[in-house]
């Protein structure tokens, strides 16, 4: 059998199949379709200091082959998240990383702070990304913030740390050097891009928030792209996400560089899906003769002449 | 609910609901734009209630992509009288349901539920039922229980089947929209049926109905309510001026059906006085009418 573990830094996993933020709720909500015991990890819905509300419905909107979503980090707070959630997510038998977004680097450190409380979190991912905070915080559009962030938090929490970033830019792996040199054990990659979709005859925006970021399998090969470019600039542990929907998804991010892989959007429409890649992608490894995912890991073979672009722009 | 890991109270969070392949059975035109198809999946049909909902899914393409939310219209027995699938109602509107419509006998899809917490197991002598177009869908099931026609759910349901008299006040555009009337006429419900166009019962709308009916000596102890956002507004102020509890099955828009994406929310009032945006999936979609704030 092969060996499924991965090692992401001080991030250990006993498989690289993740489920996404904000595509999983509180976990609770998929027990009935999940087996969590055979996820290599739950990341819970994005907490933020303050409860915040959410936006106006309609807060997603199918368009072709994708979904675009204004969520509003509908969330009640990091201090009812620790009350109600964190002892339930805990006592699953899965790996949690709790997911934490703030309006500038300090709210990221009291977030920070307050799960370094939770040593049995496996770790905590930074949403650094998320495009429908209105107010416009997109720490990861900019590298010398991106790296504030991620130091500072490191100072102040022990567990590992996973910096999430958005594809909105223009040069991601100069950010993702910064991530990785502020101290980010792996970055995820990638968030949903922004878009917009419009109902002609009424002259209206469909979502209520207007903008909102695309997901599922239509942004599969803009993340996958993200995840060479990063893979061949930037020496940090890969997370990829984006478009997800079966093992062969899997197996082209983990080739293209990603040292695992996290399910979103395709949970809503196959809920059972991530905790049955496990085992498949444990036969399909043994059939291909591989003793390990990180034999596979970045095993991308590029044309030899060909500029693929993937150092900074 | 496990107490204690339960994230909020979610009336409508089912522990036993699966994900399953079901079979088309049957799937009929029975109205204008108005299909009924029938699958088999028993593990489904045998746990799911009245008022309660499962997404439908086509797995051999990804535009449409995501499940469609639809409520079950009953549940269907073999030639040994075991529960062996559903039967549900659907419009044709958009992308799922118009490539729905071309599904053949033999196709398989992929359903997940029962899901949502469905109607209240009711408990009074008359019950009203009002309903607008589709809207008419789950009442079906509902009229089935409480006159004791059928059984639902698991050996765990502790059904009720002591109403005398169940209406249902019933509008819809025009008389080629209306489906399963003679169904409830069957079983014994008294049909109020108004339309838009006078082409069949009364031009107007259910509210003209409806206030007829309580102000008769048939008046409705409880109503349950499904149809456009408009006219569940208009039939859960006329129960209010009549102090009559009432109940409305929302039909948001859902992404995943069973609370993990957060798109179907809508505002609920809350203890407090305050308001929220709720899950209908896994808070509803069947909320008492004055917890809702219409926008
Ligand atoms: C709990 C619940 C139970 C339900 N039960 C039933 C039931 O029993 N029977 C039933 O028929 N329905 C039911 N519905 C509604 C049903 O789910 C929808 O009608 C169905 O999802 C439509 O899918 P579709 O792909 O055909 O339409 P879609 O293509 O998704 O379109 C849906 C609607 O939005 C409009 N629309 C689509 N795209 C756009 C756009 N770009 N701009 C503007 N408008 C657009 C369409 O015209 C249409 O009216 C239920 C809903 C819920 C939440
Ligand atoms: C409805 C929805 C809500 C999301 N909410 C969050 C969130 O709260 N935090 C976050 O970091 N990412 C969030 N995401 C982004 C996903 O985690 C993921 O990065 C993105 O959807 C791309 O993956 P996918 O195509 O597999 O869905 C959300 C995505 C969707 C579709
Ligand atoms: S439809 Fe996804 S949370 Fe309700």
């Amino acid at each position: 059998m092969a060996d499924l573990t991965v090692e992401l830094n001080r991030l250990k996993l006993r498989n690289p199949i993740l489920v996404a933020s904000g595509t999983f709720g509180y976990a609770k909500e998929a027990t009935a379709f999940v087996d969590f015991s055979q996820l290599g990890g739950i990341i819970p819905k994005t907490v933020t200091l303050l409860p915040r509300e959410g936006n106006p419905p309609p807060r997603t909107v199918e368009t072709s082959c994708g979904l675009l979503n204004s969520i509003g980090l509908d969330n009640d707070g990091i201090d009812t998240f620790i009350e109600k959630h964190v002892d339930y997510l805990t006592s699953l038998d899965c790996p949690i990383i709790a997911n934490v977004a703030g309006h500038n680097a300090e709210e990221f450190v009291v977030l920070a702070e307050k799960l370094n409380a939770f040593p049995q979190l496996a770790g905590v991912e930074l949403n650094m990304s998320c495009p429908n905070v209105s107010g416009g915080v997109d720490f990861a559009t900019n590298p010398d913030m991106t790296h504030a962030v991620i130091s500072a938090v490191r100072k102040k929490c022990k567990l590992p740390i996973i910096a999430k970033l958005t594809p909105n830019v223009t040069n991601i792996v100069e950010i993702a050097a910064a991530a990785a040199e502020g101290g980010a054990d792996a970055v995820t990659l990638i968030n949903t891009l922004m878009g917009v979709a419009i109902d002609w005859r009424r002259r209206k925006p469909i979502l209520g928030n207007v903008f909102g970021g695309l997901s599922g399998p239509a942004i599969k090969p803009v993340a996958l792209r993200i995840v060479c470019q990063v893979a061949k600039a930037v020496d940090v542990p890969i997370i990829g996400v984006g478009g997800i929907q079966n093992l062969n998804d899997v197996m082209e991010f983990l080739v293209a560089g990603a040292s695992a892989v996290q399910i979103g959007t395709a949970s809503f429409y196959s809920p059972g899906l991530a905790s049955r890649l496990p085992a498949e992608l444990s036969d399909l490894l043994d059939s291909e003769g591989a003793a390990s995912v990180s034999d596979i890991v970045c095993t991308l073979q590029y044309p030899e002449a060909t500029p693929v672009a993937c150092a900074a722009e | 609910m496990d107490a204690g890991c339960s994230p909020h109270d979610l009336a409508g969070f089912v522990p036993s609901a699966v994900e399953c392949h079901g079979q088309v059975v049957e799937n009929r035109c029975v109205a204008k734009d108005t299909w009924i198809m029938r699958l088999f999946c028993p593990e489904l049909a045998r746990e799911i209630t009245p008022g309660q909902f499962f997404m439908v899914r086509d797995p051999r393409v990804t535009d449409p992509m995501l499940g469609r939310p639809f409520a079950l219209l009953d549940v269907w027995k073999d030639a040994n009288g075991n529960v062996a699938g559903v039967d549900f109602g659907y419009v044709v509107v958009g992308k799922m349901t118009s490539l729905m419509a071309t599904w053949p006998v033999g196709d398989d899809c992929v359903l997940w539920g029962p899901l949502g917490n469905g109607f209240p197991v009711s408990d009074v002598d008359r019950l009203c039922l009002v309903a607008g177009g589709i809207g008419v869908t789950p009442f079906l099931a509902v009229t089935n229980e409480v006159l004791g026609a059928q059984k639902y759910g698991n050996s765990n349901r502790i059904g009720s089947s002591r109403a005398k008299s169940v209406s249902l006040c019933y509008g819809a555009r025009s008389e080629d929209y209306l489906m399963c009337v003679d169904r409830f006429r069957a079983i014994g419900v008294k049909i109020h049926i108004s339309t838009d166009d006078g082409s069949c019962g009364q031009k107007g709308f259910v509210t003209d109905t409806l206030r007829e009916l309580i102000s008769s000596d048939d008046c409705p102890q409880s109503i349950y309510c499904c149809g456009p956002e408009p006219m569940m507004q208009a039939v859960s102020e006329l129960a209010a001026e009549s102090h009559i509890p009432c109940w409305l099955s929302l039909e948001t828009p859902m992404a995943c059906g069973f609370g993990i994406c957060f798109s179907c929310v809508t505002r609920v009032r809350m203890d407090d006085g305050s308001t929220d945006y709720r899950r209908t999936c896994v808070e509803g979609p069947v909320f008492r009418a004055e917890k809702l704030c219409f926008s």
